[in-house]
């Protein structure tokens, strides 16, 4: 385009020069030819050819006065004296005219001039004294004179021949001055020709350019008009150029309407117009642009029902100053944001949900676990006591359904813990052989009451030592056995391992096999056996037992392992579950770590007992006494410390929530202070189970972990590791029966005497909150749920500083529930 | 091209010997005492004999003189005219016709219109470098125009007006 131009320019350029050229050549040979007839017309000859006959026809008159004379025909003497002066002047003139000049130097006029001369200055004298002369004079002057014709004649005919000779340069000079002009204007004309030519030519290129902007035009249009979006034109100063169909059905005004109009009239939502103008004359001032260029934004935009509604925009502008034009593209996004709304508030929802079932899980838990410790503790202590066989059986079957139901809560709760993402895998030298054969040893006996038989093999050499997360290695393939003689009957169980080619050096991938002969899972339900609450047959669930979410928790602690599993099954046949692991390699550790395993042997231990809470205290202590151990107690963290320090124990049982100084801080003193316990086993006691709490708990330097309310076989679980020898039998140890009742009594008092405390208004919330915390302690233990959750409310509001008005009615409730009670 | 304009950037030098006013310059039109070297007839206001006015050489030398410096076709070399400007000479002779029929000595008869007598125009010159001019020297009265003062006297019709040996003036429409 641009090239296009800089050519036909250059075009003109080339054709206005040879016109100028052409038009100077005739403006000069115009001049030419003025000059030349200037020179005609300036008529130097005077009708020379006149002059010259006229010579010669006065001297024939002359010459003829003369004769007249001679023949006495009186003629006067002054007739001949002028005949002679005017042919002398005729002569004068001939002579020194300066028309004559060039003809004066032709040899032949020339010298008939000197013969003339000679005879005019010969007889001049004569003339003069006429009247005096003599006849012969007379005659002389008659016969010089007449022998003077010939020049005479000579004169004029020279004169002719040399004046038509000039005559004819002169003709000639202006026909080659004709004939220069007549080129000069042919080229002229030529140039012109070829102007108008080009001229056309150029015609006809603006008009296809024309008709091609047209049909541009005419494409634009058609694409603006035919887009979604709406594409509004303005100007500098921010009116309506242009408003495509598109914005016609978005704002509600047809073009003609806006044309002209400025967009902060009628587009602009009134709160957003200033903003606008500004925006208007920052851009004109400064050439600043904060909105147009900058890519699309979500602006809002008033129809013309004055309804607001949200849009995205994009802005740009062409050319400058007061030819800038602004082009928008906008378009209405109501429906999207309504859509995105609708998007957040159903992920709002699902968030919620899931945080909901989060909470509920972990509450719910946490609520059925600490009542059905109630039950277990107290059906532990109620076979401590003396017991008819029946009342032995129905104690003996309440336990069994209780400790399903904890299994089952446990594994809700293991879930809610690696839904949280909470678990971290801790990794040790390991034997996995050994592994494998304290399976197969501790679940032999649930194998053989389905009648099946498990047994356990490597397929080819064992890796050795490995570093291994042992506790949820045995886990999974505990959880996956325990499934396989679960589904089977009369049949075969065999756990199978085989070392894999290793990913990388120094590594292990080893494959469990879990093969069984069981009842095989259906194509179709092998994939979805792994999601939560999972069984695949509802019916059969019920008599097999489960929750259903065995395999899922399999699944979260294979993939928190950076492991794979998988199924492979045939209806009938049976199932193999696969499970593939990556190990580094390690050497065997100087000393064993012992794994989670069932012991049975225990001796009796020193155990420091730290609880601020009395019938805690005491409950601990009555089921570590029964278990045969020692116990120390202290009321707080402070003297947890002191003990701790000035005493070597065996273990040591620490509450987290105490007065003077909690359970986390005094667990991080006794491993720091250096004392005579710093380095024994800390295992916290917590009504709090979950996974944050077990974190901390292990950042404070504790070993251990016994969820609250617990069971004896809890603290039998965590000491049994530490007693290796001197068996014990803790079922023979008889608890007193006396104490529990006592224990009671003493719950029921400190109750009574803090509802009492409470009536008389006392303004110290740190002591309410100590107080209610501790009966809260207390009716935990009890299994009063109801009071223990009012209390702990109460506990909360009067840390939180609450109103009066709060606390009592917390108070009240609290009141309402244990009269209830 | 006025012809004023170009007097003025002509060589030519008109001199004013006398003042021209518009006064009659005779009073009673005097009597010629030596030759009569000009006649004029025809459509004249002014006569000193039966319907001609007639000059001698002294007469028309007391009319306002008018001098003029140019060259001419015919001779060689500038030369100096004096004489009286046909201007003043036709006022003087109460000239009413538009064309001057001037006729020489030999009979050489032109017309010339009265338009051509104007200020800066031609004169009827009877000295010629300060001399007065014989027959033999196209005197004694010859009509000279300024011819270098314009290219407009310099056509063949002025060159044709410029008579020499002037005896005689016929003033007609």
């Amino acid at each position: 385009m641009r090239k296009g131009w800089t050519l036909r320019r250059q075009g003109y350029t080339v054709l206005l020069t040879a016109a100028l050229l052409c038009i100077m050549a005739i403006v000069s040979l115009t001049q030419a030819v003025s000059r030349d007839l200037d020179l005609l017309e300036s008529a130097n000859s005077d009708n020379v050819q006149w002059t010259l006959s006229q010579a010669e026809v006065e001297y024939l008159s002359f010459e003829r006065s003369l004769d007249h004379a001679l023949a006495a025909r009186s003629v006067s003497r002054d007739q001949i004296q002028r005949g002679f002066d005017i042919f002398y002047s005729r002569i004068t003139t001939l002579e020194t005219g300066s028309l004559y000049k060039d003809l004066r130097n032709t040899a032949e006029f020339n010298q008939a001039l000197a013969n003339i001369r000679v005879f005019l200055d010969g007889n001049v004298d004569l003339i003069d004294r006429l009247d005096s002369a003599t006849e012969a004079e007379m005659l002389q002057l008659e016969t010089d004179a007449e022998a003077l014709s010939n020049d005479v004649r000579h004169l004029s005919t020279s004169g002719l021949y040399y004046f038509a000779k000039l005559s004819d340069n002169q003709r000639e000079s202006i026909s080659v001055s004709l004939m220069r002009l007549a080129f000069v204007t042919t080229s002229l004309i030529a140039a012109l020709g070829l102007l108008a030519y080009y001229s056309h030519w150029m015609g006809q290129q603006t008009e296809r350019s024309k008709r091609e902007l047209e049909a541009a035009y005419t494409r634009l249009n058609t694409v603006v008009n035919a887009s979604l979006d709406a594409v509004i034109v303005s100007d500098y100063q921010g009116r309506v150029l242009d408003f495509n169909k598109a914005a016609e059905k978005i704002f509600g005004y047809s073009l003609d309407q806006v044309l002209g109009l400025p967009l902060a009239d009628f587009l602009i939502p009134p709160d957003l117009r200033n903003r606008h103008r500004e925006g208007i004359a920052r851009m004109n001032l400064t050439g600043e642009t904060r909105v147009v260029g900058h890519g699309r934004i979500e602006l809002r935009a008033m129809r013309a029902n004055e309804e607001v509604f949200p849009c995205e925009l994009a802005l740009e502008s062409a050319g400058s100053g007061k030819d800038r034009i602004v082009i928008g593209f906008l378009r209405d996004i109501t429906s999207v944001k309504a859509a995105e709304q609708e998007l957040v508030e159903a992920r709002d929802h699902a968030l919620a949900g899931e945080k909901a079932k989060a909470d509920f899980l972990a509450v719910m838990t946490h609520e059925i676990r600490t009542p059905l410790n109630g039950v277990l503790g107290n059906l532990s202590l109620l076979e401590g006591t003396k017991l008819n066989d029946r009342q032995t059986r129905f104690a003996q079957n309440m336990q069994i359904s209780a400790r399903q139901l904890m299994a089952h809560v446990d594994a809700v709760l293991d879930i809610a813990r690696y839904e949280a993402g909470k678990h971290s895998v801790r990794r040790a030298p390991t034997d996995l052989g050994a592994m494998l054969q304290d399976i197969v040893a501790s679940q032999s006996g649930y194998a053989a009451a389905n009648r099946n038989t498990l047994s356990s093999r490597w397929e080819g050499e064992p890796p050795g030592w490995v570093m291994a997360d042992a506790a949820q290695v045995q886990q999974v393939l505990l959880n996956l056995v325990g499934n396989a003689i679960k589904f089977t009957h009369g049949g075969q169980i065999t756990l199978e391992a085989e070392c894999l080619d290793a990913p990388a050096p120094q590594t292990a991938r080893i494959e469990f096999r879990v093969i069984d002969t069981g009842i095989g899972i259906a194509e179709a339900d092998q994939a979805r056996i792994f999601n939560d609450f999972q069984t695949v047959d509802a019916s059969y669930q019920r008599s097999a037992g489960g929750t259903g979410l065995g395999l899922g928790i399999v699944q979260r602690l294979v993939h928190g392992m950076g492991g794979e599993l998988g199924v492979e099954s045939e209806p009938g046949e049976g199932s193999v579950f696969w499970v593939r692991l990556d190990f580094a390699q390690t050497a065997e550790p100087e000393t064993r770590v012992a794994y989670d395993s069932v012991r049975s042997g225990s001796r009796s231990l020193q155990v420091l007992a730290v609880e601020d809470n009395e019938i805690n205290l005491q409950i601990l202590q009555e089921h570590l006494a029964l278990l045969g151990h020692t116990v120390s107690v202290a009321h707080n963290g402070q003297e947890g410390v002191d003990a701790a320090a000035a005493t070597r124990f065996d273990a040591i049982f620490m509450d987290i929530s105490m007065p003077v100084m909690d359970g986390l801080e005094a667990a991080r003193r006794i491993r720091a202070g250096g004392g005579a316990s710093h380095d024994v086993p800390i295992i916290a006691l917590s009504a709090n189970v979950l996974p944050e709490m077990r974190e901390r708990i292990t950042q404070a330097g504790m070993t251990g972990f016994v969820g609250k309310p617990y069971q004896q076989q809890d603290l039998l679980n965590v000491l049994d590791p530490l007693s290796e020898d001197a068996p014990a039998n803790p079922a023979s140890n008889s608890p007193q029966p006396g104490v529990l009742s006592e224990l009671q009594d003493r719950f029921e008092r400190e109750t009574d005497e803090l509802l009492d405390w409470l009536e008389t208004l006392p303004e110290d919330h740190a002591e309410i909150a100590a107080r209610s915390h501790m009966v809260a302690g207390s009716a935990a233990a009890f299994g009063n749920l109801d009071l223990r959750n009012g209390l702990i409310r109460l506990e909360q509001a009067a840390e939180q500083r609450a109103e009066r008005a709060v606390l009592e009615r917390h108070i009240a409730e609290v009141r309402q529930i244990w009269s209830d009670a | 091209m006025s012809l004023l304009r170009a007097g003025m950037r002509a060589m030519m030098i008109v001199a004013t010997v006398l003042g021209l006013t518009s006064a009659p310059l005779l009073a009673e039109m005097a009597q010629p005492s030596g030759n009569v070297i000009l006649t004029v007839t025809g459509k004249i206001g002014e006569t000193n004999a039966e319907g001609a006015a007639r000059f001698d050489l002294e007469m028309l030398q007391d009319l306002p003189a008018t001098q003029i410096r140019t060259t001419t076709i015919w001779t060689t070399g500038e030369k100096t005219f004096v004489g009286v400007s046909l201007d003043t000479f036709l006022k003087a002779i109460d000239a009413q016709g538009s064309h001057l029929r001037a006729t020489a000595i030999n009979d050489y008869a032109v017309e010339i219109p009265v338009t051509d007598a104007a200020p800066g125009g031609p004169i009827i010159a009877y000295l010629q470098n300060g001399e007065e001019m014989s027959v033999r020297n196209k005197g004694p009265l010859w009509i000279v125009y300024p011819y270098d003062s314009s290219s407009d006297f310099r056509t063949e019709v002025i060159y044709s007006r410029s008579i020499w040996q002037l005896d005689r003036i016929v003033v007609h429409d």
